[in-house]
């Protein structure tokens, strides 16, 4: 089972009731970002980069809660920075499990372990850690720049689970990636137990130093092809699996960059969770006030014509699964067969 | 200047009256990963990260973090001029660079 039938039933509930609305854009993830403080420094990481006034800041609880609220995504996912850094991550997540939303709480595992040591979280079918792990020992090391994080975050991995604890991981594959090794990695993640994995290309943030280090589009499916083809049956993902055939070059998505919306410091971020092309004060500002026809592949805006990440093609594909019989048969099948 | 700071702004006082507009500067402002220092027409500076920035309202802003962590809005009308004070804490953060440095590490690891 990649998705407990609970969340995937709340989702599934969410989803159709946006579509009996007739509502044309709606939030499917929350990308909650409550500080971009972090104990690594990953070369291509456009998040950490500020002065130390930005950096010492983050959101406060109630605006925090306050976003979730406006916003009325069924996921939220807490990332930054490193929100084990925030220092009403408990309370946070306490919070979010009373408001019944599902949390994927994304980390690089450094301080997992003290956190649960401490007793700071309690497991829970609403609140998943989302490892990030950038591939096998050697890629995610180099990824975040610091040798000796992989193990880190194994053995967190290890303690999460002996807790009880959900556990998927997060992993983006950069240019050069090598089928076999990702294969690999996924093997060594399955072997770990982890519930599920969700994996995605690289982008090039437009203020990431590391333009040159990113996917593109051919090359991606090309990629992802190669990794995902005979997919192993004990390998689960943590995502939609027509998404999942989107990345293999077998069906055609746009984005829908309104699916995962981006609350920070600086407000709801505008148009995605990639670009930073400004901030709206409100999330209505955002829905109504964003020039969503100037972004995604269709709109000829070269941010996007190689982009084929998960924040703006997931929701895609969630929405595609509710919007007919083929889809969701399609989906159906491929979860029940485990074949992509 | 290293390779990885070439094409910072750092320390770049735009000079208005010659070929750049204070509309491209408040861009180039938005985009710098650095504080800058805002100086207003009536005299007045204030430091800070510009992390937002709107010319498609009825009063174009832009807006700061100052160097408490605290938010202004500004409206671009007031402003006479943006300065690049602050580090770029983009530059010499890239992969490259930091591939070079642990090739560099490797190399005199093996020369001892």
């Amino acid at each position: 089972m990649t998705v407990p039938i609970s969340q995937s039933y709340a989702v599934a509930s969410y989803v159709i009731k946006q579509k009996v609305s007739r509502r044309k854009r709606y939030p499917l993830v929350l990308m909650l970002e409550p500080l971009f403080r972090c104990n690594l420094a990953c070369a291509g990481c456009g998040k950490i980069q500020y002065p130390s006034q930005v950096i010492k800041k983050h959101v406060s609880l109630e605006d925090c809660l306050q976003a979730v609220d406006d916003c009325g995504a069924p996921i939220v996912s807490i990332a930054g920075g490193e929100p084990l850094m925030y220092p009403f991550i408990g309370e946070l997540v306490e919070a979010l499990i009373q408001r019944k939303k599902y949390i994927y709480l994304c980390t690089n595992a450094i301080l997992l372990k003290e956190k649960l040591e401490a007793g700071l979280f309690q497991p829970s079918k609403f609140l998943s850690f989302s490892i990030h792990m950038d591939g096998l020992r050697e890629e995610h090391d180099d990824s975040v720049c610091r040798d000796g994080v992989f193990d880190i975050a194994v053995e967190a991995i290890r303690e999460a689970r002996d807790r009880g604890f959900r556990v998927t991981t997060n992993t983006t594959f950069f240019e050069g990636a090598d089928p076999d090794r990702m294969r690999g990695f996924f093997d060594e993640m399955s072997g770990l137990g982890v519930e599920g994995m969700m994996i995605s290309p690289g982008y090039s943030y437009s203020k990431a130093p590391d333009q040159e280090h990113f996917l593109r589009r051919a090359r991606t499916q090309e990629l992802f092809a190669a990794a995902l083809e005979n997919k192993k049956p004990e390998w689960n993902f943590n995502q939609s699996p027509l998404f999942l055939q989107f990345l293999m070059g077998k069906r055609d998505y746009e984005c829908t960059p309104w699916g995962n919306p981006t609350y920070n410091m600086y407000g709801w971020q505008k148009p995605c969770y990639l670009l930073q092309e400004g901030y709206a004060e409100t999330f209505e500002e955002l829905m109504e006030e964003t020039e969503w026809k100037s972004y995604g592949k269709a709109s000829g805006n070269p941010k996007c014509q190689d982009c084929m990440v998960h924040c703006g093609y997931e929701a895609t594909a969630v929405d595609h699964t509710f919007s007919s019989l083929r889809a969701l048969k399609d989906t159906a099948v491929a979860t029940i067969k485990g074949k992509l | 200047m290293t390779q990885d700071q070439e094409q910072s702004l750092q320390g770049w006082v735009p000079d208005l009256e010659n070929g750049v507009t204070l509309t491209e500067v408040v861009e180039f402002a938005f985009d710098y990963r650095g504080n800058v220092t805002l100086i207003r027409r009536d005299g007045g500076e204030l430091v800070g990260y510009l992390f937002n920035r709107n010319i498609n309202v009825s009063i174009p802003f832009v807006q700061l973090l100052d160097q408490e962590g605290e938010a202004s809005k500004i409206a671009i009308e007031e402003i006479e001029n943006i300065k690049f004070t602050g580090r770029d804490t983009a530059a010499g953060q890239s992969y490259e660079a930091w591939k070079r440095r642990k090739e560099e590490e490797k190399a005199e690891q093996a020369i001892q």
